[in-house]
């Protein structure tokens, strides 16, 4: 009996489990499908075809001397300084800029979730407008704004004049905090209520519930703002659209390859130019996914570290 | 017992001191570093109302102003602050020349002409601070704007319809479900932000164009990719979902949800905060969009998105005033959205929600 009704349980419960497993993944490709149709419809062809174009000498001017050439346009990378620059601009830009946005949107998020604060809804539609002004707009208001500084505050005080445009990058991006702002205020805002109470009858004060509370619980939010302003400064995507035209962009690696491409014409270098940008950010991000097993917190850890 | 409800009273008065004095200091602090961070903005509003010639004169004040002229034989002529033997004198420039200009008295014209020794350029304009919507009407006379709006809003409403639906679909697959090989589709979703999005303009053009789909001067190109989930907001909504804690599924699973009801019951309510920034940002995002309009909406002017639009009419008048004018004009329906939008991210909202 015993033995019947264990290999009757076994070989009963095997099959049903990894049906049951099956018909999950089966649900889940069907959530998945959305993306999945979209990325082998519209996208995976493009792609491709940027991966070949950067194999051969096409120029948009002359597509029919177009022939194949292997690796010479990557080799080509590897001698022009020119590039190399760009690169480690965008490297810089990513450095400089990130570091001072990502704060800022914290401590703003932070102050927004407390209570005491009041006409929230004004002073975020305030700090979010900046984020929506078009970039060469931005440019004629710094200048211009700066101007009337040297006019009215600097020459009557007799100041020296504030130089050139070093303060542009930082107040550029400081004036992008809108949607990192955002990101973070309403991952703050999921966080559930009980666990502050929870933790403020325990005797934590408002510092130390920040940092053991808020910081993990809003961490998936705080690494996802990372990666996206890590592909913005080298010239993916990006949240939002600042209104540039075809060949204006604040990132240095972009903005070259996109001189290489619209000024020259010369689609297969700028191709191959943008498949070692991509490498570069694949390879950063690669790293920082790695590392986001040590800092990101997910509530349910049964992916074996995988975030 | 006097003595220890006095100080029980004294110490909940220092309380409620300290609990004003914290309010007081955190609003102040709040509307300091709104001030500061908005100091640059006024320079868009007085630009946008200033007449175009007062960017070329360098003496002309920094308030919109209206240059002092004198009606004289048909013309009308600028008046300077000259510097004269006897004093400065308000006199009407008549003949420019750089060593020495003839002048003309507006209280006296009879005298005749005035010679004054000297450059005219390092005179000084007589100004009357006096704002123009000059601009503003000359931007409307060449942007239709109404259409543009309503272009604009149709597009970002039907995209953002297809973004929602899809982006929360996928966003739930990639962190609900155990699919064997995830791992690596995510990856690609990944790696399809990465790739800059210049470089697939070219082919993405070519199957968008006649050869093969046949989209062009439609909005088709900038609407249905959407369809399909942005995968930028596809991560973010992800990392939001993960974040949730699986108690609430397996108790609705229990009572024989399906996995559809999870998402639309449990997943969702808990989401509204990171749900309403998605909704936010893909609209700015289509409202600024401007490359693929530019591309793809060039051949008809009925379709043209704002964004777009805006920037037509400023790559023929490239002066201050005209991108001053675009950037307000731009700004005003995304600000409104933004302020309605608000009482989306009040933590109460989610509250209640889950409780229904």
């Amino acid at each position: 009996m015993a033995v019947a009704n264990q290999s009757g349980v076994i070989s009963k419960n095997k099959p049903v489990r990894t049906t049951r497993l099956q018909q999950e993944a089966r649900i889940g490709l069907l959530f998945l499908a959305p993306w999945l149709i979209g990325f082998i419809l519209l996208k995976a062809l493009p792609i491709l075809a940027a991966f070949v174009f950067s194999l051969t000498n096409f120029e948009m001017l002359t597509p029919e001397t177009t022939k194949f050439i292997g690796l010479e346009n990557y080799i080509r990378f590897f001698g022009d300084s020119q590039a190399g620059g760009s690169l480690f601009g965008s490297l810089g830009y990513f450095l400089l800029t990130v570091p001072l946005e990502m704060i800022v949107a914290l401590a703003l998020a932070a102050i927004f979730t407390s209570e005491r604060l009041k006409n929230k809804r004004f002073s975020q539609t305030l700090i979010f407008m900046t984020s929506i002004i078009p970039a060469t707009s931005i440019f004629f208001i710094f200048r211009g704004s700066l101007q009337y500084a040297q006019r009215l505050i600097f020459e009557p005080m007799k100041l020296p004049p504030i130089e050139g445009f070093g303060l542009l990058l930082p107040f550029m991006a400081l004036w992008s905090i809108g949607p990192g702002f955002l990101i973070m205020y309403s991952a703050m805002e999921s966080v559930p209520n009980e666990i502050y109470e929870a933790a403020r009858v325990d005797g934590a004060g408002p510092f130390a519930r920040f940092v053991n509370i808020t910081l993990p619980m809003i961490s998936p939010a705080i690494f996802f703002t990372l990666v996206v302003n890590l592909t913005g400064a080298f010239g993916g995507a990006v949240l939002l659209d600042r209104g540039y035209i075809l060949n204006f962009s604040l990132s240095p690696m972009e903005s070259y390859i996109n001189s290489t491409m619209f000024t020259q014409g010369d689609l297969g270098y700028a191709s191959a130019l943008a498949w070692v940008t991509f490498t570069v950010m694949m390879t950063i991000t690669i790293i920082l996914f790695r590392s986001a097993r040590r800092w990101v917190y997910f509530p349910e850890e049964d992916d074996n570290g995988e975030i | 017992m006097v003595r220890s409800k006095r100080r029980q009273e004294l110490s909940r008065l220092s309380f409620k001191l300290w609990d004003f004095t914290g309010t007081a200091l955190l609003n102040f602090f709040m509307f300091l570093f709104i001030l500061l961070y908005l100091s640059p903005l006024p320079f868009m509003i007085i630009a946008s109302l200033t007449p175009s010639d007062q960017f070329l004169d360098r003496n002309a004040p920094i308030l919109p102003s209206d240059r002092e002229t004198f009606h004289y034989e048909g013309r009308d002529l600028i008046v300077y602050n000259v510097p004269m033997e006897d004093g400065e004198k308000h006199l009407a420039l008549y003949k420019a020349s750089r060593q020495s200009s003839e002048f003309i008295d507006p209280e006296n014209p009879e005298a005749g002409l005035i010679t004054w020794q000297g450059n005219w350029r390092a005179l000084k304009a007589i100004y009357h601070f006096k704002p123009t919507l000059e601009n503003y009407n000359e931007f409307l006379g060449l942007t239709r704007l109404p259409l543009l709006f309503k272009n604009t809003i149709i597009v970002a409403i039907i995209s953002e319809i297809g973004v929602l639906f899809s982006s929360i679909a996928v966003a739930y697959g990639f962190s609900r479900f155990r699919i064997p090989g995830v791992q690596y589709i995510f990856f690609l979703l990944i790696a399809t932000i990465m790739i800059p999005s210049n470089i697939t303009l070219v082919p993405t053009y070519f199957l968008y164009s006649g050869h093969v789909l046949n989209w062009i001067g439609t909005w088709l190109p900038l609407i249905v990719p959407h369809f399909f989930g942005s995968a930028i907001l596809i991560f973010l909504l992800r990392q939001n979902f993960k974040s949730i804690p699986r108690d609430l599924d397996e108790a609705a699973m229990l009572d024989g949800a399906g996995p559809l009801r999870i998402l639309i019951s449990v997943i969702l309510p808990q989401s509204i905060p990171v749900v309403t920034t998605v909704a936010l940002l893909h609209f700015f995002y289509i409202w600024n969009e401007t490359r693929n309009a530019s591309l793809y909406l060039s051949i008809s002017p009925n379709l043209q998105t704002v964004s777009f639009g805006i920037q037509r009419t400023q790559s023929f008048f490239f002066t201050p005033e005209a991108l001053m004018v675009g950037a307000t004009v731009v700004m005003v329906i995304p600000v409104i959205v933004l302020f309605l939008s608000q009482r989306f991210f009040m933590q109460d909202m989610v509250v209640t929600q889950i409780e229904k």
